[in-house]
């Protein structure tokens, strides 16, 4: 069951699927861009838009009123790019016609593609950059779009739990490819290698947009993908951020040295955070602090979640240029990823072991984690039939 | 570098006056100049057609008018100007000129 979006074509009525509906506004959107400058353009449009109806109309009959968001795709891929006529563009200089044409027509192509479809295609890579052993645990991270910390512990539990995880790495690192060029790194996280889609719906405008909508439903819908638009796009500028300070920060050659002793703060800070959150669930006090009334314990966990967020980010950050100290050959980064993946392992190992050998408190919190999860499971319920 | 990507230039360069040639035998729509096409190493697409015929309009070789279509709306049906004619004229000139230098070079 797809959403269907009623639009104006040449006069007529014609219903969409969504998705068809996106790829036609980013297609015209390109067109209108693409003929900037040029005197008909306006006309040009109507044409277009009149061209692109009659197809619709072909794949439409009595029984059959909406086009399919694979039949749009399909009638915008027999439209073909527009392409700016030489010689009409405001900017057209003294380039000979031949060669500049040839080359812009392909970048028009991949444009259109990349508009066409609105954001890159998903696959999964292996992702080395900011890896611990192959990318495999980053890469699926950033398939799925969740923290990468979360995947190596799901891997980790399956390891000691049931050793399927270990094996189930391996024959992944094996078979997955590993994101080499721009394009692929771009389709392992399904973002547009540029920022040209933010661009083109800032352009577009949310208010604008906004406007355009008659019922509160199709205007909550698009509030709704702007958001995860939005949030999507932060993602993508974060990783940016990150990946500007590892390339443009001052490294220096003893930085690798460093490396083993970042791993184990690095541990340590999410050793503490684990045992923080036990804690906090098992006395509902932080280490003995006790939380002010009315702040529940999932917002406790959840601002912990967020501190901890904090303090590791610089030193992510930290542990990539050392990777970068190490300089080229990169058959040394797979010895010193792997090095520093089992420091970082022990050192998780070793203090939740002391953890919980240690202190009792932290072994009946161990035992009753599962009495725990279900009561935070019931306290939500709760919560949630209260409001 | 296959001769068909060699001559993607050469073609470009072609595609308007087949088109005018097209239009000079009836009054078609644009429709009809794509299908004509079609069957040709002259292939083309509405993305590049019509940005194309709005050119030669406005450069005066062709001009269209509305005609009512059986299904659907209205259509522009295209037919050349006297100074289209005359353009397409002077073309198939050249063009018999260069063939016949193709064929004549080279050739003792």
């Amino acid at each position: 069951m797809n959403k269907v979006i009623t639009i104006n074509l040449g006069g007529n009525a014609y219903q969409l699927e969504e998705g068809g509906y996106d790829a036609l506004r980013a297609y015209l959107e390109t067109a209108t861009a693409r003929l900037q400058g040029n005197p008909d353009r306006d006309e040009i449009l109507s044409d277009i838009e009149g061209a692109i109806a009659e197809k619709f109309r072909t794949r439409l009959a009595s029984h059959k009123t909406v086009v399919e968001t694979k039949e749009v795709v399909a009638v915008l891929a027999e439209m073909g790019p527009i392409e700016a006529e030489p010689g009409e563009a405001t900017h057209a200089g003294a380039a000979p016609a031949g060669i500049s044409g040839g080359t812009t027509g392909q970048e028009a192509k991949g444009e259109e593609q990349s508009a066409g479809t609105g954001r890159t295609p998903k696959r999964l890579y292996r992702i080395q950059e900011g890896a611990m052993i192959a990318g495999v645990c980053n890469g699926i991270a950033a398939y799925v779009n969740i923290d990468p910390t979360l995947v190596r512990l799901a891997f980790v539990l399956l390891t000691l739990l049931w050793g399927s995880g270990l094996v189930v790495y391996v024959v992944m690192a094996i078979v997955v490819p590993e994101a080499r060029s721009p394009e692929e790194k771009a389709a392992a996280s399904g973002f547009p290698a540029t920022a040209q889609e933010y661009i083109r719906r800032a352009k577009a405008g949310y208010y604008e947009a906004m406007k355009g909508f008659p019922d509160r439903k199709a205007r909550r819908e698009w509030r709704r993908r702007f958001k995860r638009d939005m949030r999507a796009h932060a993602d993508q500028w974060r990783y940016n951020w990150h990946c500007y300070w590892t390339e443009h920060a001052p490294v220096y050659p003893g930085m690798g040295f460093m490396l083993p002793v970042l791993s184990i703060l690095h541990g340590a800070a999410m050793v503490f955070w684990i045992c923080a959150l036990i804690s906090l669930l098992a006395t509902g006090a932080l280490f003995g602090l006790i939380l002010p009334a009315k702040v529940p314990v999932w917002i406790a966990a959840l601002l912990l979640l967020i501190a901890y967020g904090i303090l590791v980010g610089p030193l992510k950050v930290a542990r990539r240029l050392c990777y970068r100290s190490l300089g080229r050959p990169r058959w040394t980064w797979s010895f010193v990823f792997l090095l520093d993946a089992i420091v970082w392992l022990a050192v998780v190992a070793t203090l939740l072991w002391l953890a919980v050998h240690f202190f009792p408190e932290m072994r009946a919190a161990v035992q009753s984690i599962p009495a725990l999860a279900h009561q935070a499971a019931d306290d939500i319920r709760t919560w949630w039939n209260s409001r | 570098m296959s001769v068909n990507e060699k001559f993607s230039a050469i073609r470009k360069g072609l595609l308007e006056f087949l088109v005018l040639q097209i239009i000079a035998a009836e009054k078609v729509y644009a429709a009809d100049i794509l299908k004509q096409l079609s069957t040709t190493e002259f292939a083309t697409q509405e993305g590049t057609l019509y940005p194309l015929l709005s050119r030669l309009r406005r450069e005066g070789l062709l001009d269209y008018e509305w005609k009512e279509s059986e299904a659907g709306p209205p259509r522009k049906y295209y037919e050349l100007t006297a100074k289209g004619k005359e353009q397409l004229r002077e073309t198939l000139e050249y063009w018999s000129q260069i063939n016949g230098t193709v064929k004549k070079l080279g050739q003792k």
